[in-house]
C-alpha cells in the first residue's frame, strides 16, 4: 500500500467506528435493555450480531463500546502526547538542571513497564474507567517526553531557530513559536503509533474488571462477561475482539503513515 | 567506571528511583487508606475508632518520608510488608506463586523464540499482525474454549506444572513474537544491505555462513533489547492470561489485590515486575555490547 492509501485507510477505519458509535444508537435497541427470554440468540435480522447472556443486543453494545474503548484510548493518547510534548520541549529548551531533573524523572517512569505501572496506579486509585484513563496516561507520557526532548534538542540548532534568537526573540517565545509546532507533528505521529497498544491495554485491564462498572458496555468487559458461554455463543467473543483488532490496525496504519510523513 | 560496571550502577540507581515511584503512587489515592481497607473488606460504614485502630496497626500515622524510607530498607532485605487483607508477609505469598509464573514466562519466551525461525516473509508479517492486533484475552478465551473444552486436551483448572504451561503461554508468546519479529526483520534487512555482508557474499560465502557470521551478530542487539523489554511487561500479560486459565501464579494475586485495594501486595508485586524489567534490560544491553562492541560504547 502506498503511504497515502495507508493514511486514508487507517483514518477511514477509525472514522467509520466513530460514525457507527453515533449512528447505531439512533437505529437499534437500547444497549443496556435486557431480555432474558431471548438470551444468547444467534445473529438474526432483529439482532444482526445476536444477543448476549442477558439478552442485550450485541450490535448496540458493540457500538456503545466505541467511546468507552476506542474513545478512552484516544483521550489517554492525547493527554500523554500533550504532557510528553510539554515536558520534552521544556527539558530541551531550558537545558541545565531542569533538563537533568526532567530526564531522570522520565528514566524512572520508563523503568516501570507501561501496563505494570497502570496496574499499580489502578491498585491505589481503585477500579473505574476514569481511574483507568488516568493510570494509562500517567504511564504513557514518558516515552513521548523522551522523543519530544530529542526532537526539540535537534531543532534548537536549526538556522531558523538560531536566527530568531539572534533577532532578539526571547528563548521561551522562540521555543513556543518555532520548536513546539515542529515537535508537535512528530509527537502526534509517534503517539498515534502507540494508540493501538493503548486500546489493547485498556481492553485488557477492563477484561480484568478494573475498568467500567457493569452494565456499561466496553469491548474488553464484553469478552470477560461471556467467557463462560464462549462455546455456545462465540460471537460474544469474536465481535468485541474484531472491533479491537480493527481499531489497532487502523491506528497502526495511520500512525505508520504519519510517522513517515514527519521529518 | 566504564562498560559493564557503569551500566550495572546505572541500573541500580534506576531501580531505586522506580521503587520510590512505585511506593509514592499510593499518595495519589484520595481519602484515608485505613478507611478504604475497612470498606474493601466489607465493613460498610467504619467507625472513627475502627479507622484509628487500623491506622495505628498499619503504621499510617507516621510521615510519608519515614514510611518510604522504612519500606525501601525492608524491601532491600526482601521484606515487602504484610498484606492488608490476610496479614501474611507479602514476600512469602509472592514466593508461593512465583514459580508458576516463571514456568509460564519461560515457556512463553521459548515459544516466541521458536516462532522467530521462519523463512517465509509473508507468514512472518501475518504473525506480526496477529500478535500485535489480537488481544491476548481473546486468543486465550478462544484457546480455552476450543482446545480444552471442545477437544478435551489439558484441563480447565490449571495446576501450574510445566506441561500445563504450554497452552496459556501461547497468547503471551504470540504478543512477544510479534514485536520481536518486527524488530528482527527490520534489523536483518538493514544489516544485509551493509557493505561487509555484500563483500562476504561476493567472495562466495555460503548462505548459512553469511547469516550466522555476518548478519545475525549485527542484527541481534535490537532483538536483545526487544526481549529485555518483553520480560518486564510479561507481568501485565500474565495478569490477563493467568486469570483466564486460572493459573496459580502472581497475576491473579495482583488482580485480587488491586480490587481489594491491598496496597502492600500491589506495591510488592509491581516492584517484582520492575526488578525483572530492570535486570532483563541490563542483561540485554550487556549482551548487545558483547555481541557488537562497536555500538554500545
Amino acid at each position: 500500500m502506498s503511504r497515502r492509501a495507508e493514511l486514508w485507510t487507517g483514518a477511514a477505519v477509525l472514522v467509520l467506528l466513530a460514525v457507527a458509535a453515533l449512528a447505531v444508537p439512533l437505529l437499534g435497541p437500547d444497549p443496556d435493555a435486557t431480555d432474558y427470554a431471548n438470551r444468547l440468540a444467534a445473529p438474526s435480522p432483529s439482532h444482526p450480531l445476536g444477543t448476549d447472556q442477558a439478552g442485550r443486543d450485541v450490535l448496540a453494545r458493540a457500538a456503545a463500546g466505541v467511546p468507552t474503548s476506542l474513545g478512552a484510548a484516544v483521550v489517554v493518547t492525547a493527554v500523554s502526547a500533550a504532557v510528553g510534548l510539554l515536558v520534552g520541549v521544556t527539558a530541551a529548551v531550558a537545558g541545565g538542571w531542569v533538563d537533568t531533573v526532567l530526564s531522570r524523572v522520565v528514566d524512572v517512569v520508563l523503568a516501570v513497564p507501561q501496563l505494570v505501572l497502570a496496574l499499580a496506579v489502578v491498585g491505589v486509585l481503585g477500579p473505574g474507567l476514569t481511574n483507568l484513563v488516568v493510570a494509562m496516561a500517567l504511564a504513557g507520557w514518558a516515552p513521548l517526553a523522551r522523543y519530544a526532548r530529542t526532537f526539540a534538542a535537534g531543532l534548537l540548532h536549526r538556522p531558523y531557530v538560531v536566527a530568531a534568537e539572534l533577532a532578539g526573540v526571547a528563548r521561551p517565545v522562540a521555543a513556543l513559536r518555532h520548536v513546539v509546532p515542529a515537535t508537535a507533528g512528530g509527537v502526534a505521529a509517534v503517539a498515534t503509533l502507540g494508540l493501538g497498544e493503548v486500546v489493547l491495554g485498556l481492553a485488557g485491564l477492563s477484561f480484568l474488571g478494573l475498568g467500567v462498572a457493569p452494565p456499561t458496555a466496553e469491548w474488553g468487559q464484553m469478552v470477560a462477561e461471556s467467557t463462560t458461554v464462549a462455546g455456545q455463543a462465540p460471537w460474544l467473543v469474536v465481535v468485541p475482539g474484531a472491533l479491537i483488532v480493527l481499531s489497532v490496525a487502523g491506528a497502526s496504519l495511520l500512525g505508520d503513515a504519519l510517522a513517515r510523513e514527519a521529518p | 567506571m566504564r562498560g559493564p560496571s557503569r551500566r550495572i550502577a546505572q541500573a541500580a540507581v534506576t531501580l531505586v528511583g522506580a521503587a520510590v515511584l512505585v511506593w509514592s503512587l499510593q499518595l495519589l489515592a484520595p481519602g484515608d487508606p485505613a478507611r478504604r481497607v475497612l470498606v474493601a473488606n466489607g465493613v460498610g460504614n467504619p467507625t472513627p475508632t475502627q479507622v484509628a485502630a487500623l491506622r495505628a496497626e498499619l503504621g499510617l500515622d507516621e510521615p510519608a518520608p519515614v514510611r518510604l524510607g522504612r519500606w525501601l530498607l525492608a524491601a532491600a532485605t526482601g521484606d515487602l510488608g504484610r498484606s492488608w487483607r490476610s496479614g501474611a508477609p507479602v514476600a512469602a505469598e509472592l514466593a508461593d506463586r512465583l514459580p508458576a509464573t516463571l514456568r509460564l514466562a519461560a515457556v512463553a519466551l521459548a515459544l516466541a523464540l521458536i516462532a522467530q525461525h521462519r523463512r517465509a516473509d509473508l507468514a512472518a508479517r501475518g504473525l506480526v499482525f496477529l500478535g500485535a492486533a489480537v488481544p491476548s484475552f481473546v486468543v486465550g478465551t478462544l484457546l480455552l474454549e476450543v482446545v480444552v473444552v471442545r477437544l478435551g486436551i489439558g484441563r480447565v483448572l490449571a495446576d501450574g506444572s510445566w506441561g500445563g504451561a504450554v497452552l496459556p503461554a501461547v497468547p503471551l508468546a504470540l504478543a512477544a513474537a510479534a514485536v520481536w519479529a518486527r524488530v528482527l526483520r527490520a534489523a536483518m534487512l538493514e544489516v544485509r544491505a551493509r557493505r561487509h555482508v555484500q563483500v562476504a557474499r561476493a567472495r562466495g560465502a555460503g548462505r548459512l555462513r553469511v547469516l550466522l557470521v555476518h548478519v545475525l551478530p549485527g542484527a541481534s542487539p535490537p532483538l536483545f533489547t526487544a526481549i529485555g523489554m518483553t520480560v518486564g511487561s510479561l507481568l501485565a500479560g500474565a495478569a490477563v492470561v493467568e486469570t483466564i486459565f486460572t493459573w496459580p501464579g502472581v497475576g491473579p494475586y495482583l488482580v485480587e489485590a488491586i480490587v481489594a485495594r491491598d496496597v502492600p501486595v500491589v506495591q510488592g508485586t509491581v516492584l517484582l515486575g520492575v526488578l525483572a524489567h530492570v535486570v532483563a534490560n541490563t542483561l540485554a544491553d550487556l549482551a548487545a555490547a558483547a555481541v557488537d562492541p562497536g555500538r554500545a560504547r
